[in-house]
C-alpha cells in the first residue's frame, strides 16, 4: 500500500512539474529559512554551556540606587572575594578578574596585541579551562607567568610542544613564563580570553584594589549545588555595609551566569529584564510564520488542484476505499513532499549558511547527521508535511464518488473560503514583517543621525602605549606636522565608552540626602577642539593642565542640575577637595545614543589617561594620512604595532543588535512575501483554469481582454487588501512596544502603513495579472469545445 | 439478489421536492443480466448508484444478499459492495497516474490481499484479458476500447457477484462497444456474474434478460 504511495506520489510530482516545482521550492525556502533561524537560536540557547560548573556560578553584581534610578554594575571592591569567600556559607570559592583588556606580547621581533584577563588561580577551575599543557594547580606557581590559548601558542611557536617555560615580553616590559596552553574557547560564550594571568600582578599594580571604596574588578564565585541564594545575598548586604567605612548605596548580589547571555539586562529599579532572550523569542516567532506561511502554500495548491484529483478520489472510493485510507494516502503524500522539501532544504541552507553568519555575526554550522539538527529538520519535515497536507487530506476523501465520477461541478464554496482565510493569514503576516523592516530601519537611522554633540567622522581613535602619555605634547607636534592632521588630545576613555561614575559630589543648594551618579573623565586642553564639542560657556582647560587642576568642565545636563545662575564659578566638593566650574560643554553622547546624556564632568588630568584622538583634516586623503599618523606613532613609541579604530565605525557597533534585527526582519520579509506569492501564482493559474469554460463564454459574449483580466484579479486582490488592514493595527501594536525601550525614538507615521500596504497589493497584482492576463487572451472556442 | 420496495429519493430546489425516483419495486436474482434504458434525465445513473450504494435514497427498503442496506452504516456499507460489487464507467475512470496493471490491482489493495496473491491474481486478469503486453503502459497511451477493457478487468478482479455498468459502451465505437458486450454476456453466461446495466442503445439491451424502463423516475415498464 505504501509502495503504491510513493508511486502515485511520485508520478503525479512528475506529471504536475510547474505546480511540483512551486510547492516544493516554496517549501524548501520556508524549511530552510526557519531552520536557519532556528541554528541560530540553537547557538544563543547553547551560550556558555561549555562551562561544566555553570550551574552553580554567579558573578557579583553591584546595585547602586541614585536618585530612584538603579544601576547594576559588574564592578565590584577588590577585597570582597576573600571576605565572601571567608564569610559566606554556601559559597565555595571566589575568583577576581579584570575585564577582557588587549596587552602586547612579543617574542624576538614578532610582536602581537591579544586580549585577556587578569584572574585569581581560582579562575582557572572555575570555568574549568581546558589545560592541553600544564595544569591549573601549577599555572600561577611563579608571578610572572601566563597561561595562553592553543591559537595564541600558534601565533609564536611552530607547535605547542616544549614550550612550557619559555617567555614571552608582556607590554615591553617584564618577561613572563608560558605556565600552560590551554584549548580555545568556542564562539558562544561570555568569558573570552587568549591570556590569563595572575590577578597578583595587577593588583601589584594598583593599590587601590586594597579599598573598599573602589568598584573596578568582577568577582566571580561558585556556590554549593543547593546553596540558598537568597541568605548568601543577605549575607553579601551585611559584609558590604560592615567593611565599607563609608556609607555606601552598594548592594551586593549574586547573579546566575546562566543568565548572562540571554537575560542580563536591568530597568531602573533594578529589576532582570529580558536582553537577547526577547531577540530569540522574537526570531523563533518569526521562523514558525515562515514556516506556517510555506504550509499554506501547500495547503492552497493541494486543495486548488482539488478537482483534478477529485476522479482518483471518487474511483477510490468505489474501489473500496474507505475514507481513513484516503486520508492516509494524502497525507502520506504531503509528507513525502515536504521530505523532497527538506532535502532541497538542505542544499539551500549549505549554500547560503556562509552568507548567513555574516549577518548574524556568527560562524554556525549545520551537522546534518548530528542528531538533534536531523532530528530536528525531521520533526519540521514532518510537522510541515502533517500541517500542510491535513486540510487536503480531509476535504479531498469527503468527496462523494458518485458526484466526481459524474463530473458535475463540485461545490467548492467553503473550499473556497478556505483557501482565502489562509491567503489572508499569508499576506498579513507578511505585511506586518515589511512594516516592521521599514519601521527598525527608521529607528535606527534616527539614532544614527541624532546629534551627537562631537564629530564622529576623521576622528581615529587608538591606545596610549608605552611612554606615549608622558610624550604627548611632542607626540602632538609631530603629529600636526605631518600636515594630515588637525589636532589631537588624550584622554581616560574613547568618547564613546565613558564607563567612569561616582556619586561623591556636592554643592550648594544640593539636598545632602539625594546622590547623583556623575560621569567623570580626565582628558587634555586640545580635547574639547579634537571631538568637535562646543563650549556653551566658558572655556577650555589651559594647555598647562596644572593650573586647571581644581578646575572643571561640565555638561549642560549637570548644570542643569545644578541650576545655579552663574554657573561658572561654582563650586563643586568630593570630600576634602574643591572644584571652580570654568566651563560648560554642550551635552554629547558618552554611552548610550538612545538615553539622554547622563550628567557629566571633565577634569584637567592625564595622569590615568589610556586613549589617543587624533582628528584629521577633513580633506585628508585617509591613506596615506593613516600612514602618515602611523610613522609618527611608531617613530615615538617603536615596539608597539599601531592598532586604530575610526570613531564612526564604533559608533556604528553600537547598532549592531538593531541592525541585525532590521536586516533579518527585512530577509524574511522578502521571503515572507515571495512565498506567499509564490502561493498566489499557483492559486490564480488554478482558478484561472477552473473558470476557462466561464472566460470563454464570456468572452464569447462580448467581454474585452481587460475586462476579464479585471474580473479575475479583483478576486485574489480582495483577501490580500483584507490582509493589509488586519495587518496594520497588529504591526502597529507590536513596533509600539518595540519602540518603548528607547527613550529617544521615532514616531511612528501612517505613511509607512500606506507604503507597505500598496508595495503588497502591487506584488499581488503583478503575481495574479500574469494568470489573468493568459487566460483572458485564450481564444474562447477552444475551451468551450473541450467542455 | 437485489430486493427494492417503495424506494424514493428526492432533492429539495427552492422549497419543493423534485423527485428522482419514485417508488422504484425492484427485484434482481443472481444471474442476471439487466439492462436499464431510459430517456436523459429518467433516473437510470441514480438507480445504478444507489445499487451501488454510492448514493442515498430518502425512503424506502433495499436488501442486498439479505443485508438491509438501508439500515448500515457507511462503513458497512462500504465493506459490503467492496466485497460484492465491480463498477465500469461510461468514462472508463481509470486512474491516469496508474499503470494497466497497478490500476487492475488497486482493488485488491483495499481488501488486504497478500502481495504474492495479488500478483497470481492480476496476472491471471491481464492474461484472461489478452492485455499482458499492455500492464505497463498508462492509460492515456490506450485506446478507448483497450481502456474499457482495463475497466471491466478492474472490475472483475476482486470476484464480484455484481458487475453495474453505466454506459459501458457510450464513448466507444460500435466495434469495440460490440466486443465489450460480448464479453458482458460470456461473463454472465459462463461465470454466472450478475449484471446491472445502463444503456441509451436498443442493440446493447437485447444482450440482457430483461429490460427495464425508467420515465421521469418510474419504472415504466419492466
Amino acid at each position: 500500500m505504501i509502495k503504491n504511495y510513493f508511486i502515485i506520489t511520485f508520478r503525479n510530482i512528475l506529471r504536475n512539474k510547474t505546480f511540483n516545482f512551486l510547492n516544493i521550492s516554496g517549501l524548501a525556502v520556508g524549511i530552510a529559512s526557519a531552520a536557519l533561524i532556528f541554528l541560530w537560536v540553537e547557538d544563543e540557547l547553547n551560550y556558555n554551556h561549555y562551562f561544566p560548573n555553570r550551574n552553580n556560578l554567579y558573578v557579583i553584581k553591584d546595585k547602586q540606587t541614585y536618585d530612584g534610578n538603579t544601576f547594576v554594575f559588574d564592578a565590584t571592591p577588590g577585597p570582597l572575594a576573600q571576605a565572601v569567600k571567608d564569610e559566606t556559607p554556601g559559597i565555595q570559592t571566589t575568583a577576581r578578574s579584570t575585564w577582557a583588556n588587549p596587552m602586547l606580547f612579543s617574542l624576538e621581533d614578532k610582536s602581537i596585541y591579544e586580549n585577556g584577563r587578569h584572574v585569581d588561580s581560582g579562575f582557572l577551575t572555575m570555568f574549568s579551562v581546558p589545560f592541553i599543557k600544564g595544569n591549573a594547580a601549577a599555572a600561577f606557581m611563579q608571578l610572572h607567568s601566563v597561561v595562553i590559548s592553543e591559537k595564541m601558542a600558534l601565533k609564536f611557536f611552530t607547535s605547542t610542544d616544549n614550550i612550557i617555560g619559555k617567555t614571552l615580553k608582556v607590554d615591553n616590559k617584564e618577561d613572563y613564563i608560558i605556565s600552560g596552553v590551554f584549548k580555545d574557547l568556542p564562539e558562544n560564550v561570555s568569558i573570552k580570553f587568549d591570556w590569563l594571568i595572575s590577578f597578583k600582578v595587577f593588583e601589584e599594580q594598583n593599590l587601590w584594589l586594597k579599598e573598599w571604596g573602589s568598584n573596578s574588578i568582577i568577582t566571580y564565585a561558585r556556590t554549593d549545588p543547593n546553596a540558598n541564594i537568597p541568605a548568601i545575598n543577605k549575607r553579601l548586604y551585611d559584609i558590604v555595609q560592615r567593611k565599607n567605612s563609608q556609607s555606601t548605596v552598594a548592594k551586593m548580589m549574586l547573579y546566575p551566569f546562566n543568565r548572562i547571555r540571554l537575560y542580563n539586562n536591568f530597568d531602573n529599579d533594578g529589576n532582570e529584564k529580558e536582553g537577547v532572550i526577547k531577540n530569540v523569542r522574537l526570531f523563533s516567532l518569526i521562523a514558525w510564520i515562515i514556516l506556517i506561511i510555506a504550509c499554506i502554500n501547500f495547503m492552497n495548491l493541494a486543495t486548488a488542484r482539488s478537482e483534478k484529483r477529485a476522479k482518483e478520489v471518487g474511483i477510490r472510493k468505489v474501489m473500496g476505499a474507505v475514507k481513513q485510507k484516503l486520508i492516509v494516502q494524502f497525507i502520506a503524500e504531503s509528507v513525502l513532499l515536504s521530505f523532497l522539501a527538506m532535502l532541497l532544504a538542505i542544499g539551500i541552507m549549505f549554500l547560503i549558511l556562509p552568507a548567513f553568519n555574516t549577518l548574524v555575526h556568527k560562524n554556525l554550522s549545520l551537522q546534518v547527521f548530528q542528531p538533534i539538527h536531523l532530528g530536528g529538520l525531521i520533526v519540521i519535515a514532518l510537522v510541515c508535511g502533517i500541517l500542510a497536507g491535513s486540510y487536503p487530506a480531509f476535504y479531498l476523501s469527503s468527496f462523494n464518488p458518485a458526484l466526481v465520477l459524474k463530473s458535475t461541478k463540485l461545490k467548492t464554496g467553503s473550499a473556497a473560503f478556505i483557501r482565502k482565510a489562509l491567503v489572508v493569514t499569508q499576506f498579513s503576516a507578511s505585511v506586518v514583517l515589511i512594516i516592521c523592516t521599514i519601521i527598525i530601519y527608521q529607528q535606527i537611522q534616527y539614532g544614527k543621525e541624532k546629534d551627537l554633540g562631537f564629530k564622529k567622522d576623521n576622528l581615529i581613535i587608538t591606545s596610549l602605549h608605552g611612554n606615549m602619555r608622558s610624550h604627548f605634547s611632542s607626540i602632538k607636534n609631530d603629529l600636526i606636522n605631518t600636515g594630515v592632521v588637525e589636532n589631537a588630545s588624550i584622554s581616560n576613555s574613547d568618547v564613546l565608552n565613558m564607563g567612569s561614575n561616582t556619586g561623591d559630589f556636592s554643592w550648594e543648594g544640593k539636598a545632602p540626602d539625594k546622590q547623583i551618579l556623575i560621569t567623570v573623565e580626565g582628558i587634555s586642553s586640545e580635547y574639547i577642539l579634537t571631538q568637535g564639542m562646543q563650549l556653551k560657556q566658558g572655556r577650555s582647560f589651559y594647555e598647562n593642565l596644572k593650573a586647571d587642576s581644581n578646575n572643571i568642565i561640565i555638561n549642560e545636563t549637570l548644570a542643569k542640575i545644578i541650576n545655579n545662575k552663574n554657573i561658572l564659578g561654582s563650586v563643586i566638593n568630593r570630600e576634602k577637595d574643591k572644584y571652580t566650574v570654568v566651563g560648560v560643554v554642550k551635552d554629547f553622547v558618552s554611552n548610550n545614543v538612545y538615553q539622554p546624556a547622563a550628567p557629566l564632568m571633565l577634569f584637567a588630568d592625564t595622569s590615568n589617561a589610556n586613549v589617543l584622538s587624533v582628528r584629521l583634516k577633513a580633506n585628508a586623503p585617509i591613506t596615506s594620512a593613516l600612514a602618515k599618523v602611523e610613522k609618527v606613532i611608531k617613530t615615538n613609541n617603536p615596539g608597539y604595532p599601531f592598532e586604530y579604530e575610526f570613531a564612526d565605525e564604533e559608533f556604528g557597533r553600537f547598532f549592531q543588535a538593531e541592525t541585525l534585527i532590521g536586516k533579518l526582519a527585512g530577509v524574511f520579509a522578502a521571503l515572507a512575501i515571495i512565498i506567499s506569492c509564490l502561493g498566489l501564482f499557483g492559486l490564480a493559474s488554478f482558478t484561472a483554469e477552473r473558470r476557462t469554460k466561464e472566460i470563454g463564454i464570456r468572452k464569447v459574449l462580448g467581454a474585452s481582454v481587460s475586462g476579464i483580466t479585471g474580473l479575475l484579479s479583483k478576486d485574489f486582490l480582495k483577501p490580500v487588501l483584507l490582509s493589509v488592514v488586519i495587518a496594520f493595527p497588529v504591526s502597529w501594536w507590536m513596533m509600539f512596544n518595540w519602540l518603548k525601550d528607547y527613550q529617544y525614538k521615532i514616531t511612528i507615521q501612517w505613511w509607512v502603513f500606506a507604503l507597505a500596504g500598496l508595495l503588497v497589493l502591487l506584488i499581488a497584482l503583478v503575481t495574479v495579472s500574469f494568470q489573468s492576463v493568459r487566460a483572458a487572451i485564450a481564444n474562447p472556442v477552444k475551451s468551450l469545445r473541450t467542455e | 439478489m437485489i430486493q427494492l420496495k417503495n424506494i424514493f429519493k428526492w432533492v429539495t430546489v427552492g422549497g419543493s421536492r423534485v423527485f428522482l425516483l419514485k417508488d422504484i419495486n425492484l427485484t434482481i436474482k443472481e444471474g442476471e443480466f439487466i439492462s436499464i434504458m431510459g430517456p436523459s434525465g429518467s433516473g437510470k445513473s441514480t438507480l445504478l448508484n444507489v445499487i451501488g450504494m454510492l448514493d442515498d435514497f430518502n425512503e424506502g427498503e433495499y436488501n442486498f444478499i439479505d443485508q438491509p442496506v438501508h439500515q448500515l452504516k457507511e462503513k458497512q456499507k462500504s465493506q459490503l459492495y467492496k466485497s460484492h460489487i465491480g463498477f465500469v464507467f461510461q468514462a472508463y475512470h481509470l486512474i491516469d497516474e496508474l499503470t494497466v496493471y497497478e490500476n487492475i490491482e488497486t482493488p485488491l489493495l483495499y481488501q488486504n490481499v497478500k502481495a504474492s496473491e495479488r500478483q497470481a491474481i492480476v496476472a491471471d486478469m491481464l492474461d484472461r484479458f489478452n492485455i499482458v503486453g499492455k500492464k505497463d503502459l498508462f492509460p492515456s497511451q490506450l485506446s478507448g476500447g483497450q481502456q474499457q477493457l482495463v475497466g471491466v478487468a478492474r472490475a472483475l478482479v476482486a470476484k464480484p457477484k455484481l458487475i453495474l455498468a453505466d454506459e459501458p459502451t457510450g464513448n466507444l465505437n460500435s466495434k469495440q462497444g460490440e466486443e465489450i458486450m460480448e464479453l458482458f454476456k460470456q461473463l454472465n453466461k459462463e461465470d454466472g456474474v450478475t449484471i446491472v446495466q445502463v444503456t441509451h442503445s436498443e442493440k446493447n439491451a437485447a444482450y440482457g434478460s430483461r429490460i427495464i424502463h425508467l420515465l421521469d423516475g418510474r419504472v415504466e415498464k419492466n
